[in-house]
């Protein structure tokens, strides 16, 4: 592979005050399992600096409090997928992370490095949207929380400025009674999904109270899918309304024809998963 | 380019302490510095699990890791499998079943194994195929691999 500049950062002052004296083209490195690929690649057009924030342990940890559940940016999704606790509160993240790429993907590859990648079809960021978490972005003027839906602009392109850091997720530590992720590839490993859905419920008195539903890969940047929502509030769960929920999504999603699929077959399958989806809910219900 | 990093690890229990550039690929460490060329690039891009390695008792695949991010790891490659002329129960088991044609992808197959029997040691039919899903083999149509691992886990 081709030589390149790479910085290993020691701390996060390290960070700050290599970003206060300016630095040409920076980008994170910390799973490195997209990165190096795009370097391989000739995707990064020199000069540019690799900052290595691997080593960085403050951020990789997963912290349970009263109101939250605060996942470092380092964590990887290997880690995730594996967590019992986190598979309790939100099946439909640790379902997309068992999905990633393969086991040795998963064993590097970071929940910040695929937030911060903002790929459309990344599996993470779904079940993200429907559990309601902020990010914790930290340079060296200061910090802010942003809700994810606010951090992404299109496919690849995010809010974040350059030596800007995705310090942590933070989730509201809300059980739910269901949830789960959905997604089709070419393939079950190692594939970029075609298309994906992430949904989280629940039910007061035999109805839906509150569920929902973000599609990936059928956007600029995921969606949510706003009116499907709102038609199963206070709905039970029976195969009219789940069959009626999937004419609606269909016409709620507005996806596109690229290399992996068409529009056509996006459209159709928005519908046969969240049919599956909610088919299960109400078989475990 | 970045200056060269003095970068202290552990390959199969040898310590190593090397100035090297911090761009460089565990995988071009290992066969181009270390000499150790059982593990083999395939892809170069994490797809083919050719050059899977464990890192800190994990599997990763070495081209996708760079000297940088090594500082104290210890590594294991298929050479660090065996004891002195001994081999491993896994590569016995591949032997035995016949599981290797060309053999190019047998070593990350085999590390791949490790790891998962490492984690899980009686692991079902399902569970070592989704463990070996980031090794691509294009001879044996992976069910004497999978026989393999079924038969190294009994003798475990």
């Amino acid at each position: 592979m081709r030589r390149f500049s790479v910085i290993r950062i020691r701390s996060l002052e390290h960070l700050f005050d290599l970003a206060e004296k300016g630095m040409t083209n920076p980008y994170f490195l910390a799973g490195g399992t997209d990165l190096l690929i795009k370097i391989k690649d000739d995707l990064l057009i020199p000069p540019f600096t690799v900052l290595d924030i691997s080593g960085l342990q403050e951020l990789r940890s997963i912290h349970f409090e009263q109101d939250y559940v605060r996942i470092g940016s380092l964590v990887t999704h290997g880690e995730i997928e594996k967590h019992p606790e986190l598979r309790l509160l939100f099946p439909s993240l640790t379902d997309a992370c068992h999905g990633v790429g393969s086991p040795q993907i998963r064993n590097r590859a970071t929940i910040g490095g695929n937030i911060g990648n903002a790929s459309p079809a990344a599996d993470s960021i779904p079940p993200l949207y429907v559990y309601g978490a902020e990010l914790h972005l930290v340079n060296s003027k200061g910090e802010r929380w942003v809700k994810i839906e606010d951090f992404f602009t299109g496919p690849g392109k995010t809010i974040r400025n350059p030596v800007e850091i995705i310090k942590e997720i933070r989730i509201p530590a809300e059980k739910r009674d269901y949830g789960t992720y959905l997604r089709l590839g070419q393939r079950k490993a190692l594939a970029i999904s075609k298309i994906s859905l992430a949904l989280a419920g629940k039910k007061k008195n035999g109805s839906m109270e509150d569920v929902k539903i973000a599609l990936g890969a059928v956007g600029p940047t995921v969606i949510m899918a706003v009116e499907t929502s709102l038609y199963l509030r206070g709905k039970e769960l029976s195969s009219e309304v789940i069959k009626e929920a999937g004419n609606i999504i269909e016409k709620e999603a507005e996806p596109i024809t690229d290399l992996r699929s068409s529009k056509e077959y996006r459209k159709k399958m928005c519908s046969t998963l969240l049919v599956k989806a909610l088919t299960n809910w109400k078989q475990v219900a | 380019m970045s200056d060269l990093i003095n970068l202290n690890f552990t390959v199969n229990g040898e310590k190593k302490h090397i100035k090297l550039d911090p761009s460089m690929t565990l995988l071009e460490i290992l066969r181009n510095i270390l000499k150790l060329t059982g593990t083999k690039e395939g892809c170069g891009k994490g797809e083919c699990g050719s050059c899977t390695v464990l890192l800190n008792g994990k599997a990763v695949n070495a081209c996708l890791v760079i000297a940088s991010q090594l500082e104290e790891a210890e590594i294991i490659t298929i050479e660090g499998l065996g004891k002195g002329e001994e081999i491993h129960p896994i590569q016995k088991a591949f032997i035995e079943e016949g599981a290797v044609q060309c053999g190019f992808c047998i070593p990350g197959m085999i590390m791949s194994a490790k790891a998962l029997l490492d984690e899980n040691p009686h692991p079902s039919e399902e569970e070592i195929k989704w463990g070996i899903s980031g090794n691509l083999c294009r001879c044996t149509g992976y069910s004497k691999i999978v026989s393999a691992i079924e038969k190294a886990a009994k003798e475990r």
